[in-house]
């Protein structure tokens, strides 16, 4: 890291510790100030404003709450003769509890609340659900129209790299698969296998591709090397591709399927190592569906010898789908008219693909004709166009 | 940009807030992440061995199903800030008999506490086929659901503190295996989740206050020790009215301390 402060020529020695003196005591009369409000703002929230709520033998008193939103404390107190809880529950899942009450006893729970209507579990399981009203409040309309801060796309950026785990995981089953096949000289059984291999890489592709070395080497066509197919550089997924299904012989794949193996292993580790941006989580999906667009979809040149290609397409789909997934939740709140152009889009691409299915299969792409081919790059570049739309709607380009 | 980003490091020093550098949100995806791998981890041993345990009882084997209640149940334990937030199935899971106004004959008291109660103190795998279906619907639900959800980081976080409450609560009393007397396993579970968070996120929390964690890992270690003195040869527990006395007092100060230190977690991270 570089340290973009000045050094200006060396001051008088005095000076400079006269100055380095002065910043420390900023420093900390600026932190004692801090330290203080911020204890001051503990004090107010815990014993002004709260909310008592009595749990009795077989209701709450009061069932039907009302609040604004924001935070809000909760003064439960005990009534029954039994340790119970309260909990506030949106649907079935669990916003704030506290378990465990004795009798005679209270106890406060701090939540806050975003607007809405929530259900109140009271004491024994089959008493009566009780019911809050959380009301929108100036503050909370304006932070719902706000854009998402950072602490909001740790959700989704966790969510992502646990869906890399899991691809990683299948995608090193897939090739281990595929290399004992290979090793066991079943032609069959490896062609079957690297087509389920193939669908592994592309789940994980769009982000695979950050990691441009190692991603040639598992993903690099015959083209990027001066001799073709007959180029002992020549390795990875297409390699074995080509001698599966173009020669039809498994001599010489042992050691090239030894090292995608070895290639994969490391790709995952690679994966879980980089942190992404959260700019980075739509835009790695942007560019994996722009090369689908632009080159795959028209020249079917990725899968040339086997034709899996239909296969590869839809699990770069999938991946788009899981993304807008993580999403949703911030865009529903900060870009909600982007939200059903981005299903469109999604949808228009899914039916295109259905439509090369036969017998639930995807048809070999040597099959699908130069209009179809145009179609599904039309639908995966209109995807890619309206994606693009959401790093600005959240905020996340052309910061300052 | 750069001009800005130039113009803001020079300023930065000089704000009160540089005295506490915070944890930048992003450094918070690695742990929340690999604490959803180790949950999902955690559901399936949950999964499986539930299937071991039901089909045990089904098969009216009293001793291997007795044997099999506890090191099954820890799966649940482990995990249990992210299984109760689901809380129609924390209750059909993991109900105990106080939450049921009809007590044991109540018909929605089913799950782990219910089985225990027919194993324990009837002593009977009979008619509990009912129940044990139900159970691994539940689980299995469970791990469907757990895998749908996107972690509430400041739920993942504030988890190391709902454990030991959980602990303090109903652990030391030896109330929560009433029947089995398998406490120690749940307490081991509660303790080995908590910790768990505190080392996926040990980087962040050294950074912000090392002294802090210094107490909280010596807590950890007097606890691991009280708990340690009660394993079996077979890697289980003895059963908990086997804790002397003067045990379970040293356990209350460092669980309370812990329970108490761990609430500060969310704030530290800057979650709250």
């Amino acid at each position: 890291m570089t340290n973009p402060t000045p050094q200006p020529a060396s001051p008088p020695r005095a000076l400079r510790w006269a100055v380095a003196g002065s910043v420390v005591v900023m420093i900390a009369a600026g932190g004692l100030f801090y330290y203080a409000s911020q204890l001051a703002a503990a004090k107010r929230q815990t014993h002004s404003n709260e909310i008592a709520v009595s749990i009795h033998a077989h209701a709450c008193e009061p069932n039907a709450l009302t609040v604004p939103a924001g935070p809000a404390s909760f003064r439960i107190i005990n009534r029954s003769d039994r340790a119970v809880e309260w909990e506030i529950l949106d649907g079935v899942l669990v916003v704030e509890e506290r378990e465990n009450i004795a009798p005679g006893l209270s106890q406060v729970i701090n939540a806050n609340l975003q607007p809405g209507d929530y259900a109140i579990t009271c004491g024994l399981l089959s008493n009566p659900r009780g019911t809050l009203h959380v009301t929108p409040t100036a503050e909370s309309e304006a932070q719902a129209k706000a854009k998402p801060s950072m602490v909001a796309f740790i959700g989704p950026l966790s969510e992502f790299r646990v869906y890399l785990s899991s691809q990683g995981s299948a995608l090193i089953k897939a090739v281990t698969a595929l290399q004992q096949a290979i090793d066991a000289g079943d032609l069959t059984q490896a062609q079957a296998l690297y087509a389920t291999a193939r669908v592994a890489y592309q789940g994980l592709a769009p982000a695979a591709q950050r990691m441009a070395e190692l991603d040639n080497a598992i993903n690099a066509r015959a083209d990027y090397f001066e001799k073709r197919e007959q180029d002992p550089a020549f390795s990875g997924f297409h390699r074995i591709e080509y001698s599966l299904f173009q020669q039809r012989s498994l001599d010489g794949l042992a050691p090239v399927a030894q090292r995608l193996l070895s290639d994969v292993t490391t790709l995952k580790q690679q994966l879980l190592a980089q942190s992404l941006p959260p700019e980075q989580l739509v835009g790695i999906v942007v560019r994996n569906l722009n090369s689908l667009a632009d080159v795959r979809a028209l020249s079917g040149e990725e899968e040339r010898y086997s034709h899996l290609d239909l296969n590869g397409f839809a699990a770069n789909l999938a991946a788009a789908h899981k993304v807008v997934e993580l999403m949703r939740p911030l865009l529903e709140k900060s870009a909600a008219d982007l939200l059903p152009k981005v299903d469109n889009a999604l949808g228009a691409f899914d039916s295109q693909l259905d439509s090369l299915k036969v017998d639930g299969q995807y048809r070999r792409y040597d099959s699908v004709t130069d209009g179809q081919r145009k179609q599904i790059a039309d639908k995966a570049k209109a995807l890619a166009a309206v994606l693009d739309g959401i790093d600005p709607a959240l905020g996340l380009s052309g910061l300052q | 940009m750069k001009k800005s980003t130039l113009a803001l490091s020079l300023l930065l020093p000089l704000s009160p807030l540089a005295a506490f550098a915070a944890t930048a949100p992003l450094d918070l995806v690695g742990p929340v992440s690999d604490y959803k791998i180790y949950v999902t981890e955690e559901i399936g041993e949950l999964v499986t061995q539930t299937q071991a345990f039901t089909d045990a009882i089904n098969k009216g084997d009293l001793a291997t199903a007795k044997k099999l209640y506890a090191p099954t149940r820890v799966h649940y334990e482990s995990i249990e800030p992210i299984a109760e937030l689901f809380s129609d199935l924390d209750a059909s899971i993991d109900s105990r008999v106080d939450d049921h106004e009809k007590g044991v004959t109540a018909e929605d008291f089913t799950g782990f506490h219910r089985i225990e109660y027919a194993l324990f103190s009837q002593n009977s795998t009979q008619g509990l086929e009912t129940l044990t279906a139900k159970l691994n619907t539940d689980v299995n639900d469970l791990k469907t659901r757990v895998d749908g959800l996107t972690f509430p980081p400041e739920k993942v976080v504030g988890g190391a503190a709902a454990l030991l409450e959980e602990v303090a609560a109903t652990k030391i009393s030896g109330e929560e295996d009433r029947y089995s007397h398998t406490d120690l396993y749940d307490f081991q579970g509660n303790i080995d989740g908590a910790k768990k968070i505190v080392d996926l996120f040990r980087g962040q929390i050294e950074k912000q206050d090392k002294a802090f964690l210094a107490k909280v890992d010596k807590n950890f270690a007097t606890v691991d020790k009280v708990l340690a003195k009660y394993k079996t040869k077979d890697g289980g527990f003895e059963t908990y009215d086997k804790v002397k006395d003067s045990d379970r007092k040293a356990l209350v100060g460092p669980v309370n301390t812990l329970a108490e230190d761990l609430s500060m977690l969310r704030g530290k991270l800057g979650l709250n």
